[in-house]
């Protein structure tokens, strides 16, 4: 392992990733956690703590790993070693905990992934419905209820064809929220919007990161993580590369990889 | 949901402004148009001479075929030539042996007009749905064919009861449409039951219960049997109708069994598709007609030969239904499946509520094109001896009455005819369908 001017090793700078921040009760967990797609080792030895209320941003180039590391946490794609655990629960084969640990994550998608073939209520009261069994009145009132959190209650009875890439994102946001998860996964929510929807988006995001939730947001929008995160992960060919408060993180990086990834955005 | 305020943009959203400038080309008259489309230059002009010729000439043939189509008698007569379908107009219809069954005319009209009603119910209103009334064009276009079918039927009838009974279907076709307007929401979802049970009573009403059979299990055993002393058109009707109402979830079911990671099945699935499609339906309808029986244990008896032949027909059209299904699947983007899996869905709630209902979406076109193939499909009865409304024309033409005189043409035109207002009335409705469901603007 390099060593940085500051006498600072790496390993000591990664190890910024297992001191969870906000209440300091760590909500996620990712242990030694690998990751092959055949020969190719897309996540090498992750390491990271996420304290609850805790704003986690996740950077770095294409290909570097950061969908696959979120996409790993609600078992969207299975880890292949290493464990990983969601609020005191072990992420196992097992069906029923996986399905639990999926109620405590929602997650927002690049591309919005709504059901085009349902108005934006039954989007949003699908789950509610069919796993909490919440009744259809209630689901619907909560449903209203998060539509209004993020601006948009006139378009409840449309299609979700009918709305703007922005507009989208936000029901996609009210329909994890509806779930009541304790934990918020963001896959590059704004990749895919005009220039001019990303603002809302994000806007909507930074108001649920004050309302306290735990986050992990995967993005290339520097703003947003300097603004909103508590930490800032940087990844590079699936390892984490390093971790610190965005301050540090932007205005001190320690490491050539980060100094470089950070010279061709900003 | 009124307060919608606003749907998806539509063609009817192009309003014409008065005071707008016309578009170019729309000034100019008729003459000039024709002018400028039919007689632009030399060439253009004996093209336009030529083919203009060929369809009068095709007009005029036609004209005389239909209306003025008088042929010789044996006696030295002449009679109308259209005599050979409606002297036997009932086994047009019904088949030859339909009496024997004593089930009569009065049941078959209660159930077509039992169907009328259900049809209007379905082309009413929708649940969820407050979209304007259908524009007066894609109305005609729907209920355009069946009304020229029904009014070409009357113009053979002999009596006037038919005639009247006919044009009655009417009346029915709009009530149900009419109804849905006044049902609530929540009757209105239960819209697909209430047109399963319609169908299941119009079915009861043709061939159930039947004086001359067994009555067993509430008259279905008879009318397994009634089905087989059916004829004509009622007879393709009834193959075609049970076997694209039978073959439609089986197909489903095989789709999803193959794209499933099940170990065990999906093999069984693969194969069973892969042989099915490989075999020509006339071998299968050999097999089901000479060698089915051997699989049946020898307490059962052989059922009749025609729903041997439905079976057939069901498991062939299955295999197709599956594999556009299949592709109707793959259509959908995996995306749509991982949001699911992340609300929390179990698998079956989200290939249920999520995949299929967009991906049967996406087949729609194809699904009715096999439809449409499995209802002509039925001709091959004949092979089986089962006289379909193509095979009743065999012992008509070959009739003491009409044989050797050249009523062919006639008998084949009237039956093509038939075949084609219904075909051409269901690629209608699945494509007021697929507007309806939006297919290819998500």
């Amino acid at each position: 392992m390099s060593e940085t001017n500051n006498g600072i090793s790496a390993e000591d700078l990664r190890s910024g990733a297992l001191k969870p921040g906000g209440t300091g009760e760590p909500i996620i967990t990712l242990k030694d956690v690998d990751k092959y797609y055949g020969d190719f080792q897309a996540l090498k030895d992750i390491n990271l703590v996420v304290g609850a209320q805790e704003v986690v941003v996740v950077i770095g180039p294409s290909g570097s790993g950061k969908s696959t590391m979120i996409r790993c946490v609600n078992h969207l794609e299975e880890h292949s070693a290493g464990t990983i655990v969601v609020d005191g629960i072990e992420l196992s084969q097992d069906v029923k905990n996986i399905n639990e640990i999926r109620r405590e994550c929602g997650m927002v998608f690049q591309s919005f992934n709504l059901f085009p073939h349902m108005t934006i209520m039954d989007n949003i009261t699908l789950g509610p419905r069919q796993v909490r069994k919440q009744p259809k009145a209630e689901a619907e009132a909560e449903a209203m209820r998060l539509l209004e959190m993020v601006k948009i209650p006139e378009q409840a009875h449309k299609q979700p064809g009918q709305l703007s890439g922005g507009q989208q994102q936000r029901v996609a946001i009210a329909r994890a929220l509806a779930m009541k998860p304790k934990v918020m996964l963001f896959d590059e929510p704004t990749s895919a919007l005009d220039p001019e929807m990303v603002k809302e988006v994000l806007d909507a995001m930074q108001d649920l990161a004050r309302s306290g939730m735990t986050m992990i947001v995967v993005t290339h929008e520097m703003g947003f993580a300097r603004a909103v995160a508590d930490r800032v992960v940087f990844m590079a060919d699936g390892e984490i590369v390093e971790v610190g408060t965005p301050q540090y993180f932007f205005d001190n990086p320690q490491e050539e990889r980060t100094k470089l990834f950070l010279s061709q955005i900003l | 949901m009124s307060t919608m305020g606003q749907s998806t943009p539509g063609p009817e959203d192009n309003v014409i402004v008065a005071d707008a400038p016309p578009a170019p080309g729309t000034h100019e008259g008729i003459g000039v148009l024709i002018r400028k489309n039919l007689f632009k230059d030399v060439k253009n002009s004996l093209i336009t001479i030529f083919f203009g010729l060929l369809l009068g000439y095709a007009i005029y043939k036609a004209v005389g075929f239909v209306f003025f189509n008088q042929k010789a008698t044996p006696d030295g007569g002449t009679r109308n030539a259209w005599v050979v379908i409606r002297d036997q107009l009932e086994f047009y219809m019904v088949g030859t042996e339909f009496q024997r069954t004593g089930i009569g005319f009065g049941r078959i009209w209660a159930a077509i007009y039992v169907v009328a009603f259900a049809m209007g119910l379905a082309g009413g209103k929708v649940a969820g749905d407050d979209s304007p009334e259908m524009s007066l064009k894609s109305r005609a276009g729907i209920v355009g064919p069946p009304l020229f079918g029904a009014l070409v039927l009357c113009s053979m009838a002999k009596t006037f009861t038919p005639v009247i009974l006919t044009l009655g279907i009417a009346v029915p076709f709009i009530v149900g449409n009419r109804m849905t307007r006044f049902m609530s929401e929540g009757m209105l979802a239960k819209k697909g039951q209430i047109l399963a049970l319609l169908g299941l009573l119009a079915f009861l009403l043709e061939a159930g219960y039947s004086p001359a059979g067994p009555s067993e299990f509430f008259g279905i055993q008879g009318a397994l049997d009634n089905v087989d002393s059916y004829g004509g058109l009622l007879l393709t009707v009834n193959v075609a109708f049970i076997s694209i109402i039978l073959c439609f979830p089986i197909g489903v079911v095989l789709a999803l069994v193959r794209r499933s990671t099940f170990a065990l099945l999906r093999p069984v699935s693969v194969i069973y598709i892969e042989l099915i499609r490989g075999v020509p339906l006339i071998t299968l309808l050999f097999m089901g007609e000479f060698a089915i029986g051997f699989f049946f244990p020898p307490s059962v008896s052989t059922p009749p030969s025609v729903i041997r032949a439905i079976i057939m027909f069901t498991l062939f059209s299955a295999a197709y239904v599956a594999e556009i299904v299949r592709g109707g699947l793959q259509s959908v983007p995996p995306g749509q499946t991982e949001a699911g899996q992340a609300v929390g869905l179990q698998p079956l709630t989200i290939t249920r509520r999520i995949v299929l209902p967009q991906a049967l979406r996406n087949s729609i076109p194809a699904l009715v094109g096999q439809f449409i193939a499995l209802l002509k499909d039925t001709t091959l009865l004949i092979i089986i001896s089962q006289f379909d409304l193509l095979g009743v024309s065999d012992p008509i033409l070959a009739s003491p009455e009409f044989q050797n005189q050249g009523y062919a043409a006639e008998v084949y035109a009237f039956v093509a005819f038939v075949f084609w207002i219904i075909c051409f009335a269901m690629s209608r409705a699945s494509q007021r369908l697929e507007t309806k469901l939006g297919v290819g603007n998500r």
